[in-house]
């Protein structure tokens, strides 16, 4: 199989609209967490992002939110690995990009006009703007390419699935360049309701992985994309390698539809597929982006799941979510922009919101940026409702 | 209402186009069709159905099959609201 290696990275999140601009702010602490207003939860909005810095106005307009952060992302990172004028060949460009849920501000905002209105006053663009494979579909057309394209959901497992799919797509010769991640715009009244009704959200507004005071996560929006391509491709086009993509390890708890296993089977085995699928050792991982959002449950039992996976090997870990909050679909693939970029670095950025460690999650925590030079291979763990459970490890180049 | 002449539904047409962000509106003329506004067929739903609330008439998906340019549907709008102007 072929070697896979990242050369472009591209993200909207709610403290940045670019990725070194984001990991910066990730090193720093900062936080995207703005309070409750008007009695609803705490919630972590892409502000600042633009939507017609990438799409013509008439197009915005027939774009959901969670298109247009993709298409920002793709692009971003479509750029960052200098294919805008490289010549590939477009039909080996290929484009797996996910979301958990699809076009949710669309979605609500049409059924509104549909009660209120009847079938006359449905968008005709409802449909393009609000399935979840539509992310995948405006970028093939926005770049122009014509190797293969579809969209993965798995809930907050969406962006490592879908990095892993496009890990296959490069290793068994399907593209030579894809374009993978995932998208999620859900900060609405109805998904704000139901998190809030199934005991999910912090009832606090605050998201503290890991902390023995967390008491749910809070919901963010944005988009990660990574450029993964077959390394002798990226090597004859001089193009610069950030890191690599060496390994994806995918199970299901079976136990669930929103709680994970409590023996965390689930998450144990998708970390040692992703080891195996890397031919690397516990102790060859120095870091270890998790999962972590600020849930009693998750902490705890992914926690648990790392201790019984290292096996006395204790590789750091930190959670995005402390700064960020949880992303839904579009976490995994903003948290492996973040987990490449730690490696390129050699920082592991901290878990924001962290002041408690939970004696329950007895692992290594990162309370500030910490260097780490040399560091070689990390993984970036993703756990959706559903129990569907994945991992991915990069390396550094 | 807007006004129910010729120039006053070429005038509605415009604000339409320009409402849904098509490059080029304010310039729309009787003669320029939809493929030069790069207007596809979900795009004259919109159009179309801002016609049928303004003017308060129906058109149908027959009535529209022949509608290839802005003066078309000026044309189509004027006779269905009952002038020929």
């Amino acid at each position: 199989m072929r070697d896979v290696v990242v050369t472009g990275r591209g993200v909207v999140s709610p403290v940045g609209n670019e990725p070194d601009a984001f990991f910066d702010a990730l090193a720093a602490g900062q936080s995207g967490i703005v309070p409750a207003d008007d009695g609803g939860a705490a919630e972590a909005p892409a502000s600042g992002f633009d939507p017609e810095t990438w799409q013509t106005p008439r197009d915005v307009r027939k774009t959901d939110r969670y298109g247009q952060f993709a298409i920002s992302a793709g692009l971003q990172a479509w750029h960052e690995a200098g294919l805008a004028d490289a010549g590939v060949d477009p039909e080996r460009v290929g484009i797996i990009f996910g979301t958990g849920i699809g076009g949710m501000t669309t979605i609500e905002a049409t059924y509104g006009e549909f009660f209120e209105g009847g079938p006359r006053e449905v968008s005709p663009h409802f449909i393009t703007m609000m399935m979840s494979n539509a992310a995948a579909g405006l970028l093939a057309i926005q770049l122009g390419v014509y190797g293969p394209s579809w969209s993965v959901s798995s809930a907050c497992a969406t962006g490592a699935h879908a990095i892993g799919d496009a890990l296959r797509m490069i290793q068994f010769g399907d593209a030579d360049v894809a374009v993978a991640g995932s998208s999620e715009a859900t900060l609405c009244g109805l998904p704000d309701a139901a998190f809030g009704r199934m005991g999910a959200l912090s009832k606090e507004g605050v998201s503290r992985p890991f902390d023995e005071r967390r008491d749910g996560f809070v919901m963010g929006e944005g988009a990660g994309a990574l450029i993964l391509e077959a390394e002798e491709h990226a090597v004859a086009r001089g193009a610069e390698i950030i890191g690599r993509v060496v390994g994806f390890g995918a199970s299901s708890d079976a136990f669930h539809m929103a709680q994970p296993d409590k023996t965390g089977r689930g998450a144990a085995a998708a970390m040692r597929n992703a080891l195996r699928s890397a031919g690397a050792e516990p102790t060859d991982v120095a870091y270890i982006n998790a999962h972590g959002t600020s849930t009693p449950f998750n902490d705890a039992i992914e926690s648990r799941a790392i201790v019984e996976v290292f096996n006395g090997h204790a590789p750091a870990v930190s959670s995005t979510k402390g700064q960020i909050g949880h992303l839904l679909g579009a976490a995994g693939a903003v948290e492996a922009v973040a987990t490449i970029t730690a490696l390129q670095r050699g920082v592991l950025p901290p878990t924001g919101g962290l002041e408690q460690p939970d004696p329950e999650c007895e692992i290594d925590h990162v309370l500030e940026a910490r260097e780490v030079p040399g560091a070689k291979l990390a993984l970036s763990n993703s756990f959706g409702f559903g129990g569907q459970n994945a991992s991915v490890a990069f390396a550094a180049k | 209402m807007a006004d129910l002449t010729e120039e006053g539904v070429l005038q509605r047409v415009r604000d339409e186009l320009e409402a849904i962000k098509v490059p080029g509106a304010e310039n729309a003329e009787l003669d320029t069709t939809w493929e030069e506004l790069d207007v596809d067929s979900l795009d004259l739903v919109e159009l179309i159905k801002a016609l049928e609330d303004e003017y308060q008439i129906v058109i149908s998906d027959d009535e529209l099959k022949p509608v290839e340019t802005v003066g078309d549907a000026v044309k189509l709008t004027l006779k269905l609201a009952g002038t020929t102007a």
